[in-house]
């Protein structure tokens, strides 16, 4: 028998009624089948209604360090306020949430102090965490922002995890009340961790006023976060109820005070040498909103905090102290 | 002479060391293009793209020696077409000469100043395939797979770890996609399927630079050998490049020393051999040149009324000329680049700033701006802004058609400049806060100010472009909230 090519063999074959009917029905199953496939595979949703937490209380208040080493003011301040053991347990997972926007050097303070963090894992290893992850929500790419911050270099050495979020790996977020927020996909390691430390860097942000710890954690949103703008007090109040971070850590070691947040000009870059640690991520902003002369309830978010209940922004009434090192 | 049964032992395995040494290239060859730190090597030994450098005349200088070893052993495309064609058969149906005809066109061409060599040179033509095709499907159908495993299993430990060890150092973070890959796809699928008419259809009839290496090859010195034949015909009927004459000589120009008639001959008659010492001065000085009425019936080569003929056909086209001359700047080009038609004549097409653009901003172009502009890259800010700290474009330009520029004379460069719709920006025209595009801009000093105006009792900020500051590189219309149409774009 001669050979046939593939082509001729297409060209040669009739097609019949029953030919014809079978090629339909089996194109048509195979479509069925497809995409209940994928339906499967990439359609699940999950919700959640917020992380639970005990809300542990440290020695102080707030602990303000100040000296010349980031990292060993980190360690002081921690420990000032009751030692990592308290916040964290052991063989639990611990997510240190940065900053790592922008695709700045250390020295533009654009980002967190990488010795901040770089301290903070350390001591979580210290008190027997099984494992660091550290993730940000870049604007500039995630890879050119993890490289250039430095933070990325420190924390892989003393072997957290550093990784890009995904996607696809997000939890809806759900309110018992009504919310902006309501349906907001929020990535699932920010939800899914023992203990979240919040590590922001103070600076300057042309809407809020400030980027402090509140403003940090739109980092663990995904989505359209450009619609975020819009009554950004309220959400970002809301998104801080959702996830009750343990421990705030503001790194005001080098402080942006124009052009912010992504900064980039040296001459903007102002020299405080301060951190503050506190349980509650109310004090810290409002502290930190003092330090860089403004009043706390004229930043937005800090105004909505205060109206839901979830902090202390009067400063006189807070316990603080100042440590230097 | 040495028995024949010893130099054959060798020569046999030679097709084996063939076939290695094309998957080692070809498996080089996406090795390199995937880092795309050093993409310029392969284009450098390319004479069409770069015949001045000095790699490309030792390739010249190793083909006068050995003959058209390059497509036979090196070519990534040749590597490809001869997978595809394992079970084609080989048909010799002349059209030799077009070849030629199209390495005249594409030096014609160079002489008007117009460079025409990407459309047929096959090195580019296989960077661009794996660039804008191969990788970005092999990475997407590889991520699927593990969402599926990860999300469907709930594998989040163990293999969710490893997924982002690999996404973070091989994979890459994102995933690329390239509008209209489908055509750059279907061209290449094209040139393979020609094969089903016969084997190496593109390195007999088409390739050019197939073409450069037969008008060296056919005075290279290495030849083929044949020493009582029975006549068997095996090694005409089997040859690749249907380069073996019935009478057992052959087209030297046509042997790309695939080595079968070595593998195949049942006789062991075959072999390749370098010419005894005396023979070269009657080789080189005393060869009977043949009439100008010979050649013309030889069919697979040039003659001069060919010539002739693609000189005046090539004039017909010069219609491609004003086309490139009509090319005005309507887009946004790459960094650094600043004429639109030393552009268009320095850019091979090879995708490889496509590739290399973190942010995935860099689109090849179909026909915006005339049909002289296809596959070059343009900036498409909706998809993917131009990083303010990256010149890895320029960097990895294999013919500087975009310009090598430090960071700090990139960061100076203007692609276009930023306007708002105030109709659409919602500051304007709905007074709510939203200013994301000051908030990026990553220009120091900020090129995005902004009003400030009151409006029931709330202070709103307004933006407005400083003209002077502004870079153009398409962060704001990227992450402008507003849809389908973005309140601020970047125009060239």
């Amino acid at each position: 028998m001669k050979k046939e090519s593939m082509f001729e063999r297409f060209l040669n074959k009739k097609i019949s009624r029953k030919r014809f009917v079978k090629l339909c029905g089996i194109s048509a199953g195979s479509l069925v089948l497809n995409s209940a496939l994928f339906k499967f595979a990439f359609g699940q949703e999950e919700s959640s209604t917020g992380r639970v937490t005990k809300r542990i209380k440290g020695m102080h208040d707030l602990v303000v360090a100040k000296g010349e080493d980031p990292y060993i003011m980190t360690v002081k301040a921690v420990e000032t306020m009751g030692g990592m053991r308290k916040f964290v347990k052991k063989n639990s997972a611990v997510l240190i949430k940065p900053n790592i926007g922008w695709d700045r050097s250390p020295e533009q303070a654009a980002n967190t102090n990488p010795y901040v963090v770089g301290a903070l894992v350390d001591m979580c290893f210290k008190a027997g965490a099984k494992r660091v992850n550290i993730f940000d929500r870049t604007c500039n790419d995630t890879k050119r922002c993890y490289e250039n911050s430095g933070i990325e270099k420190i924390a892989r050495e003393k072997s957290a995890n550093v990784f890009s979020p995904d996607d696809w790996n997000v939890i809806k977020a759900k309110f018992n009340y009504e919310s902006p927020m309501e349906g907001w996909p929020v990535y699932r390691d920010a939800l899914e961790c023992d203990t979240f430390i919040n590590v922001p860097i103070l600076k300057h942000h042309s809407l809020t006023g400030l980027t402090i710890s509140m403003k940090n954690l739109m980092g663990i949103c995904s989505g359209d976060r450009g619609m975020m703008h819009f009554d950004i007090g309220t959400k970002l109040a809301h998104l801080t109820d959702f996830i009750k971070p343990d421990l705030t850590v503001i790194d005001a070691y080098r402080v942006l005070t124009r052009n912010g947040p992504s900064g980039g000009n040296l001459e903007d870059v102002l020299d405080m040498k301060t951190i503050m640690v506190s349980p509650d991520p109310v004090l810290c902003d409002s502290y930190a909103a003092n330090l860089m002369d403004r009043d706390p309830l004229s930043i937005s978010y800090i105004e909505q905090a205060v109206k839901l209940n979830l902090g202390n922004a009067d400063i006189a009434k807070a316990d603080i102290l100042t440590i230097k090192t | 002479m040495y028995p024949r049964q010893c130099i054959n032992s060798f020569m046999k395995k030679l097709v084996l060391i063939r076939r290695f040494s094309q998957t080692l290239f070809l498996l080089l060859f996406i090795y390199i293009l995937w880092l795309t730190t050093n993409t310029a090597v392969f284009f450098k030994i390319d004479p069409l793209v770069s015949i001045f450098s000095f790699s490309a005349l030792t390739m010249l200088v190793l083909t006068f020696i050995a003959g058209r070893f390059f497509c036979g052993w090196i070519c990534p495309l040749g590597a490809i077409i001869d997978i595809c064609g394992i079970k084609a058969k080989s048909r010799d149906f002349g059209f030799r000469q077009v070849k030629y005809y199209i390495l005249g066109f594409i030096v014609i061409f160079a002489f008007l100043g117009i460079q025409i060599a990407w459309i047929f040179d096959p090195l580019v033509i296989t960077a661009r395939f794996i660039s804008l095709n191969f990788i970005p499907f092999f990475t997407i159908v590889l991520d699927k797979l593990f969402i599926f495993l990860i999300k469907s299993f709930n594998f989040y430990t163990p293999l969710y770890d490893f997924y982002r060890l690999l996404k973070s150092s091989i994979l890459g973070v994102k995933i690329y996609y390239f509008q209209h890959s489908f055509i750059t796809l279907s061209f290449f699928i094209i040139i393979c399927g020609l094969v089903s008419i016969t084997k190496r259809f593109w390195c007999r009839i088409l390739c050019p630079l197939g073409a450069i290496y037969a008008l060296i090859a056919k005075f290279s010195i290495l030849r083929r050998h044949v020493d009582k034949c029975m006549h068997c015909m095996k090694c005409n009927v089997d040859c690749r490049m249907s380069a073996i004459k019935e009478d057992s000589s052959y087209r030297k120009e046509e042997c790309i020393l695939c080595m079968d008639c070595i593998y195949g001959c049942p006789d062991r008659a075959t072999k390749f051999t370098w010419p005894a010492k005396k023979n070269l001065q009657s080789k080189f000085f005393l060869i009977s040149r043949p009439t100008g009425r010979e050649i013309c019936k030889a069919k697979d080569s040039i003659s001069r009324g060919d010539f002739l003929f693609l000189m005046a056909s090539s004039f017909l086209l010069l219609g491609f000329k004003s086309m490139a001359d009509g090319a005005k700047k309507r887009l946004i080009r790459p960094p650094g680049v600043t004429s639109e038609r030393e552009f268009l004549n320095k850019c091979i097409r090879c995708g490889n700033c496509m590739k290399i653009c973190p942010t995935n901003g860099l689109q090849p172009v179909i026909f915006e701006p005339s049909l002289a502009g296809i596959w070059t890259p343009h900036l498409i800010p909706e998809i993917g802004y131009c990083e303010y700290n990256c010149n890895l474009c320029g960097n990895v330009c294999p013919t500087g058609a975009i310009p090598k520029l430090n960071l700090a004379q990139k960061k100076e460069q203007k692609l276009g400049l930023a306007y708002i719709d105030k109709n659409i920006c919602i500051p304007w025209s709905q007074n709510k806060e939203c200013i994301v595009c000051e908030e990026h801009c990553p220009v120091p000093t900020k090129a995005i100010k902004t009003y400030d105006e009151v409006f029931e009792g709330k202070k709103i900020k307004k933006p407005y472009v400083d003209a002077s500051l502004c870079v153009g590189c398409g962060i704001c219309q990227n992450k402008c909230p507003t849809r389908p149409l973005r309140a601020i774009k970047v125009q060239p």
